[in-house]
């Protein structure tokens, strides 16, 4: 049987969820959990000098699907003011002038079938099983992605959680149907506890929030969330595609991370959209604020337009609501060693931050 | 009966340093030398001349490295603490002069600014990409002039009437310093307009946005030259302190905290690893396609390390390589 290819961008640990979403479409899927430089290299040679790393590296992914003869892609497609709304077109131009034929779908605000649907065209019965299979599986890896967080910062012995987590995500993968895979999230907290930990630790509570491609790329984040778990510090990511989804699909408007929300606690600081992940960046670090977190990291590729917009905004919510913040940009040339340096110290300050207030 | 010293060894991208203290944090030894090509050969030699003034008087009770090559040199000589450069050098500067509120640090390759509140680090930054109004600008234009750093030290404190040179590139800096020099100006003028221009630019660059508040202390390779002091105090209006130790900072940072570490059996290698050749070499995991590149630190012929690789799993494995890729 000659399937067709569809090259799906790279999400994380999401993409094995997005994998599973696109069997419905009898096509089968062609991702990557997270880039290797091999495909960064292909993204930066092919793509303007300027442009933010995650279009370097979305770019980068199709061209290698389009050398290994893949013919569909898919995109998402944003609204608003930030530039990857017009990423999908360039990418196609960028992969037409080098001769591949590789053909992007957008997917977005599209209607109620958008063209990746139509073209592929499944019966409604199979769509509808892909849909619920595929929202299991994320709402799945955010599960697992929270309980790593938290048992990171206190487990014994350096790299028990990754290892116990990168199982736990073969296996996710391996499960197919509805059942298994509700078999499976049962497992989770069983994973999870057999890792020693040092339980009487208070570990820092840092959040994680900026731009979701670095967010969830452990390559292009040169691997924060394992750097930061290492130095013993709870991290959030707060990319978490269930509640991203359900803001999507706006059936979030009570919950306390929907839009609303979201705009009420940002509003003395952020009046009007910036695009991208700019409103959840403002509003997640008030929240953090208030709610007494540590410290905040905001991540962002160099040039990001929404995420530099906020940053003064960030730098003014971090004196008044007295949270330290701290910056980075990433890019194709972020070098590890001066990554780790600069996490440590901050680390550092955050401890004696806590021992000074006596906590 | 023999005093008990904690060493620290911080090992920059110009000068390997080594400070010994004592357990009260009185400074035993110090040492400032230029890395060169081998970060493990100047450690060697370093340790080697600790040992030398010291004699056995002094045991190593406890051993913390800092700097770009903590890592390395952690593994190599067997330290308790690794500790990043920028929290060792806050360290050295809050024990020194506990009501300091800002520190400039200026070193080799990078220059940051800290700052302090009632004694705890609060904010800190770092210089990205550009090395502009580093150490390593000025070794290259004294380079160029034909003159040593410490003679461009004292001409540019000699200065009457500076001239204006651009500071926001090196390599404009430079055009613009001959530039200078074929209009006719003084030497000593175009060195300290250059101090300027690099304390300029560290001011505008890494320490844009943070608030400096006196009493500043100096520090790091840089805090030496006098022209930069100067441009200091001339264009901040507030005397920089220059603290006791002010070019082993790091290292004397780093010992501090290892004498403060708690330290009850250290894993310090001993004085011998100076006399061995210890050598690394490196190679490419083909395991999965991020392709790491794996460091492994070779002592006298046996395997002490491996490190490098994003899934840790070579880390403490110190299987000879030949066996280990037989047993694949």
């Amino acid at each position: 049987m000659n399937m067709p290819q569809l090259a799906i961008e790279p999400w994380g640990n999401y993409s094995l969820a997005l994998a599973a979403s696109v069997e419905c479409l009898h096509v089968r899927p062609w991702t990557h959990t997270c880039t290797t430089p091999e495909i960064l290299k292909l993204g930066v040679e092919a793509s303007p000098e300027f442009s933010c790393l995650s279009f370097k590296v979305t770019t980068g992914h199709f061209i290698k699907a389009a050398m290994e003869g893949v013919e569909y892609g898919v995109m998402v497609n944003s609204q608003g003011t930030c530039r990857l709304r017009y990423y999908r077109m360039l990418q196609q131009k960028l992969l037409k002038e080098r001769g591949f034929n590789l053909f992007i779908f957008g997917l977005g605000y599209d209607g109620i079938k958008p063209p990746l649907i139509r073209h592929f065209d499944p019966t409604m019965n199979d769509f509808l099983r892909c849909c619920f299979r595929a929202r299991l599986k994320v709402l799945t890896i955010d599960e697992l992605e929270t309980a790593a967080w938290t048992r990171r910062a206190v487990e014994q012995r350096p790299g028990d959680t990754t290892r116990v987590m990168n199982t736990a995500l073969r296996d996710l993968d391996q499960a197919r149907t509805v059942p298994e895979i509700a078999a499976f999230r049962k497992t989770i907290p069983a994973r999870f506890n057999q890792i020693p930990v040092h339980a009487d630790r208070r570990p820092l509570k840092v959040a994680l929030l900026g731009e979701a491609t670095i967010l969830r790329n452990s390559f292009l984040n040169q691997n924060i969330e394992e750097v930061l778990g290492g130095l013993g510090v709870e991290v959030r990511n707060f990319f978490l595609l269930g509640e991203e989804m359900r803001n999507i699909f706006n059936i979030g408007l009570w919950s306390k991370n929907g839009r609303s929300a979201l705009r009420r606690l940002a509003k003395p600081y952020l009046g009007t959209p910036v695009g991208g992940h700019a409103l959840t960046s403002v509003a997640h670090t008030v929240r953090c604020a208030q709610e007494g977190w540590d410290g905040v990291i905001h991540v962002s590729p160099a040039g990001c337009m929404p995420e530099i917009s906020v940053r003064p905004v960030l730098r003014k919510i971090s004196q008044d609501m007295d949270i330290p913040v701290y910056e980075c940009s990433f890019d194709e040339h972020t070098s590890q060693v001066g990554m780790i340096t600069r996490l440590e110290a901050f680390v550092d300050v955050l401890t004696g931050r806590r021992r000074k207030k006596g906590l | 009966m023999k005093t008990a010293g904690y060493l620290g060894l911080d090992v920059g991208s110009i000068s390997t340093n080594l400070v010994i203290v004592d357990a009260a944090g009185t400074v035993l030894h110090e040492t400032y030398r230029r890395v060169g090509g081998s970060p493990i050969a100047s450690v060697q030699s370093a340790l080697l001349d600790a040992q030398a003034v010291l004699g056995e008087s002094v045991q190593i009770a406890g051993v913390c490295t800092t700097g770009s090559g903590r890592n390395l040199i952690g593994a190599v000589v067997g330290a308790d603490v690794v500790k990043n450069e920028i929290s060792a050098h806050a360290h050295a500067a809050i024990h020194l002069h506990p009501e300091v509120q800002t520190i400039f640090e200026i070193g080799g390759q990078d220059s940051k600014v800290t700052l302090v509140r009632d004694g705890v680090v609060v904010d800190f930054a770092m210089n990205l990409v550009c090395a502009a109004g580093t150490g390593s600008f000025l070794d290259s234009q004294a380079i160029r002039l034909g003159i040593t750093i410490p003679d461009l030290s004292e001409r540019a404190a000699q200065s009457t009437a500076p001239t204006s040179i651009a500071g926001r590139c090196t390599v404009f800096a430079e055009s613009d310093m001959i530039h200078k020099q074929q209009t006719g100006h003084r030497q000593e003028d175009i060195l300290m307009g250059l101090c300027h221009a690099m304390v300029r630019n560290f001011l505008s660059n890494v320490c844009a946005g943070k608030e400096i508040l006196a009493p500043v202390v100096l520090q790091g390779g840089v805090s030496a030259n006098l022209g930069i002091r100067r441009a200091f105090s001339e264009i901040l209006k507030i005397d920089p302190i220059i603290p006791k130790h002010n070019m082993v900072m790091g290292a004397y940072g780093a010992a501090l905290i290892a004498s403060k570490a708690g330290i009850r059996q250290t894993i310090f290698r001993g004085y011998d690893l100076c006399l061995r050749a210890i050598f690394t070499q490196s190679f490419g995991c083909t395991d999965c396609p991020n392709l790491c590149e794996i460091v492994e630190i070779v002592d006298a012929g046996r395997l002490i390390s491996r490190s490098g690789g994003r899934c840790r799993k070579w880390e403490g494995d110190t299987t000879p390589s030949k066996e280990k890729i037989e047993s694949k």
